[in-house]
């Protein structure tokens, strides 16, 4: 057994094992004078900032720059220092942390004290993949405004303008049909991609349209790709490329008319699903987001969605059985389909008049009963 | 490695006890002691910020930040400790149209700061505090769903994070959707990309772009924020041509008073730059403003600001541009211009109001004003492929003589403009040559 001086400091890294990437730099067993001496020195404690630091390693600037240590905090115990980074450590990142009493004018080889460390990266065995991109048919209109592209896992942003890319009837790639948005437009968990085709393309007469016109034209059939470069949360690239084809439809400029839906009841007493079919394709996100069933008293019944048909049917299963009595389906006007036409006005609407106008946010409602 | 047990101490932390040399080392497994179960408690430190976007000053060193992943926009007051007054900083040689860097290796400094490798490290904005002239940064460390973000001022070269906790602090939720009695919108999978926030008088002007509806929202918020407030939400559409008007985000915008009265000026994602008295944006109302100009296909607004020039004494509208050189425009013709004639074609440049526009060869990915005299930019350094530096710029062409190699850069070069006889008229924070 080694018999190594019980009172010779250590330097270690302490790591909450439950949360992934908590870890602090824990120095202990040192001197009682140390201790008083960088107490003694007050705030900001610049002498324990050189005496306990933590640097990444690897990447060195040219030249006579130099970088930074880890910012983080110190904390002074009755025999040790710790550091705390102010983001937890990242794993696979190389640290070197270090423990030099130097600065205080000791000569102790004991207390010189190197250590580096990296942070193991968990990783799944699968392969993140692209499970699916809406619409779902694959007969979309020449004014297509947005596609989702749904992945197996969360996503990291800063790929998407290089490797998803529409190519045009001639396989190649078609230039400035899709929308390069400012910030990448992941939703929250960052599965799930919105892509927009140019807007400035998309409506007549604005510039981009008239010089380069539509981004598709009917008859003809495109490739949305989505390069196996996108990178997954941790870090890894895609299993594969993904590609949807389709084949380009008539243009469709008119807004959702709800009243044109076809409601099929359910039986009463029963938990059958409600089911709504619709004349054309509707907005897969927003389906879900603007539809919603109540009683006539207002109180939203509670169930269970399920979008199917290429985004045409919509089966609305309830928790309880189904009273008999009127109800309505709810529609918000914020509704969209695949063009961006909403239940208020086509994505282009004729110029009114009037130069402002009351906000149209009046929920559209179909009743039906069940006797 | 050593691996050394201390009899009679069954700790499992006992496994890394290092002493005098180095190697790499492992993570525990297994659960931690108990003891310093509650210390993790501490270890992350970005206050109330889930995410750090656009950055905007209001009065009283109120800083605004769009918070896209916290759905939110932030008010920190900041205190007189929290400011730096920056005098003494070099900022070059104005006559001479030499800049000087403030910062070099951004990208890599912060990496180094913040714990990680360049490549992780995203500078999403960075604004400039009157009067002290201090440099302000939003960053990330990440670019996944866990990215982590910060406040990083910029202290005489030095790179500083931010503290947040304890600062004085105020939000208001964005999006405000209208409200929908019974129509509870309540898909935890929609998100709002905040793309600009501007203060003007007593409000807040958000702009942004869903990642499902199709929208123009112009959010009007009044600061301070309280819970009693109503805050206004504004459809801005444009319209087309005399024939159609049409919805689409707001990518950035401008208020601005011309004789007197306020204007919004927005330059939409599908391009058109229209024009917006701010009386007009009335809550819950569609308003239509006037076209006056297109930024082109393909191409992003990056900072839309306002400068006086140095020589002409006139306010210009820049609009740096990630696709191709920044537009100057005189902010008088943007108010006096007309609006896009019924069925007539609409430039940005070169014809409409694009006739007095000016084209600058900025490359900044972001860009601020800092004085009268002087702008300062984040580029990225052409030799590299990720060096970001932030270095100054003069005003008002924004040209950086260190950019282009010419006969007149050497010691013994010909001299036509007369750089050698002015090479010591040298700018700093606080104290301008002329």
């Amino acid at each position: 057994m080694n018999t190594e001086a019980q009172n010779q400091p250590t330097l270690m890294i302490d790591v909450d094992t439950c949360q992934p990437g908590c870890g602090l730099v824990d120095v202990q067993n040192v001197d009682a004078d140390v201790i008083a001496a960088l107490r003694r020195s007050g705030q900001p404690n610049h002498l324990l900032e050189s005496v306990l630091r933590v640097r990444v390693v690897g990447a060195e600037l040219t030249g006579s720059e130099k970088l930074p240590d880890v910012f983080g905090r110190r904390q002074i115990s009755e025999n040790g220092v710790r550091f705390f980074p102010h983001f937890p450590f990242e794993p696979g990142v190389v640290y070197r942390a270090t423990f030099d009493t130097r600065p205080l004018g000791r000569t102790e080889v004991s207390e010189l004290l190197k250590l580096e460390f990296s942070l193991p990266k968990p990783r799944s065995a699968l392969l993140t993949e692209v499970q699916r991109i809406f619409p779902s048919s694959d007969c979309l209109p020449e004014n297509l405004l947005r596609f989702y592209v749904v992945f197996s896992n969360s996503m990291q942003r800063g790929r998407a303008e290089a490797e998803i890319v529409l190519l045009g009837p001639d396989g190649e790639p078609a230039p400035d049909t899709l929308y390069r948005a400012p910030v990448e437009l992941w939703d929250r968990g960052m599965r799930c991609l919105t892509i927009l085709l140019d807007p400035g393309r998309l409506k007549r007469g604005v510039g981009p349209n008239r010089q380069l016109g539509p981004p598709l034209r009917a008859g003809q059939v495109y490739t949305l790709v989505v390069g196996a470069g996108m990178l997954d949360s941790s870090g890894r690239r895609l299993g594969k490329t993904f590609y949807k084809h389709f084949r380009v439809t008539e243009a469709v400029r008119e807004h959702i008319a709800v009243e044109r839906w076809k409601i099929v009841p359910p039986v009463t007493k029963s938990r059958q699903p409600l089911v709504l079919m619709f004349p054309r394709a509707l907005d897969r996100a927003l389906i879900a987001d603007t539809i919603r069933i109540a009683s006539t008293d207002g109180q939203l019944i509670d169930g269970r969605v399920v979008i199917d048909q290429c985004e045409r049917r919509l089966s609305f299963i309830p928790t309880s059985s189904w009273a008999a009595g009127s109800y309505h389906v709810r529609v918000a006007p914020s509704l969209e389909d695949v063009c961006g036409n909403n239940v208020e006005a086509a994505f282009e609407r004729p110029l009114r008049s009037a130069s402002d106008l009351p906000y149209e946010a009046s929920v559209r409602s179909i009743g039906f009963h069940l006797p | 490695m050593t691996n050394t047990l201390v009899s009679g101490r069954a700790s499992r932390r006992d496994i890394l006890r290092i002493a005098a040399t180095s190697t790499v080392g492992i993570a525990l497994s297994g659960p931690l002691l108990a003891e310093t179960a509650n210390v993790f408690a501490a270890v992350t430190s970005s206050g109330p910020l889930r995410s750090a976007g656009v950055l905007t000053f209001g009065p009283d060193n109120v800083l605004f930040v769009g918070d896209i992943t916290g759905a939110a926009v932030h008010a920190f007051a900041l205190r007189d400790k929290d400011l730096t007054p920056q005098t003494g900083v070099e900022l070059g040689n104005f006559r001479n149209f030499e800049g000087r860097d403030f910062v070099r290796g951004l990208d890599q400094k912060l990496a180094a700061l913040l714990g990680t490798t360049y490549d992780k490290i995203v500078v999403n904005d960075m604004v400039v505090h009157q009067p002290t002239e201090q440099i302000f940064l939003s960053v990330e460390r990440g670019r996944g769903a866990d990215a982590l973000p910060a406040i990083v001022k910029v202290n005489h070269g030095e790179l500083e994070v931010f503290e947040l906790d304890g600062i004085p602090h105020s939000q208001v939720r964005i999006p405000n959707e209208p409200d929908q009695k019974a129509m509870l919108e309540f898909d935890t999978q929609r998100s709002f990309a905040i793309t600009d926030v501007k203060y003007y008088k007593g409000e807040i002007f958000v702009t942004g772009v869903s990642n499902q509806r199709f929208a123009s929202t112009l959010h009007r918020i009044p600061y301070p924020f309280n819970s009693q407030m109503a805050t206004s939400t504004v459809e801005i559409w444009h319209p087309v041509h005399g024939e159609f008007e049409t919805r689409a985000p707001i990518i950035r915008q401008l208020i601005r008073e011309v004789h007197g009265e306020p204007y919004l000026f927005a330059v939409y994602g599908c391009t058109p730059l229209v024009r917006f008295p701010l009386a007009s944006l009335k809550d819950g109302t569609h308003v239509r403003g006037d076209v006056i100009g297109e930024l082109g296909y393909g191409s992003n607004p990056l900072d839309m600001l306002t400068f006086t020039d140095p020589f002409d004494q006139k306010e210009y509208l820049l609009v740096t541009i990630d696709s191709r050189a920044a537009s100057r425009i005189a902010v008088f013709d943007l108010v006096t211009s007309k609006a896009e004639p019924t069925g007539g074609p609409i430039d940005f440049g070169p014809g409409g109001l694009g006739k007095t526009q000016g084209l600058l060869p900025i490359r900044a990915e972001h860009l601020a004003v800092l004085n009268s005299k002087w702008a300062v930019q984040v580029w990225r350094h052409p030799k590299t492929g990720y060096r970001l530096d932030i270095s100054s710029l003069a005003l008002p062409y924004c040209f950086e003589r260190r950019d282009g190699m010419s006969e007149m850069n050497w010691p013994d070069g010909p001299d036509p403009f007369h750089y050698r006889d002015h090479r010591n008229e040298i700018d700093y924070v606080g104290r301008l040559v002329s």
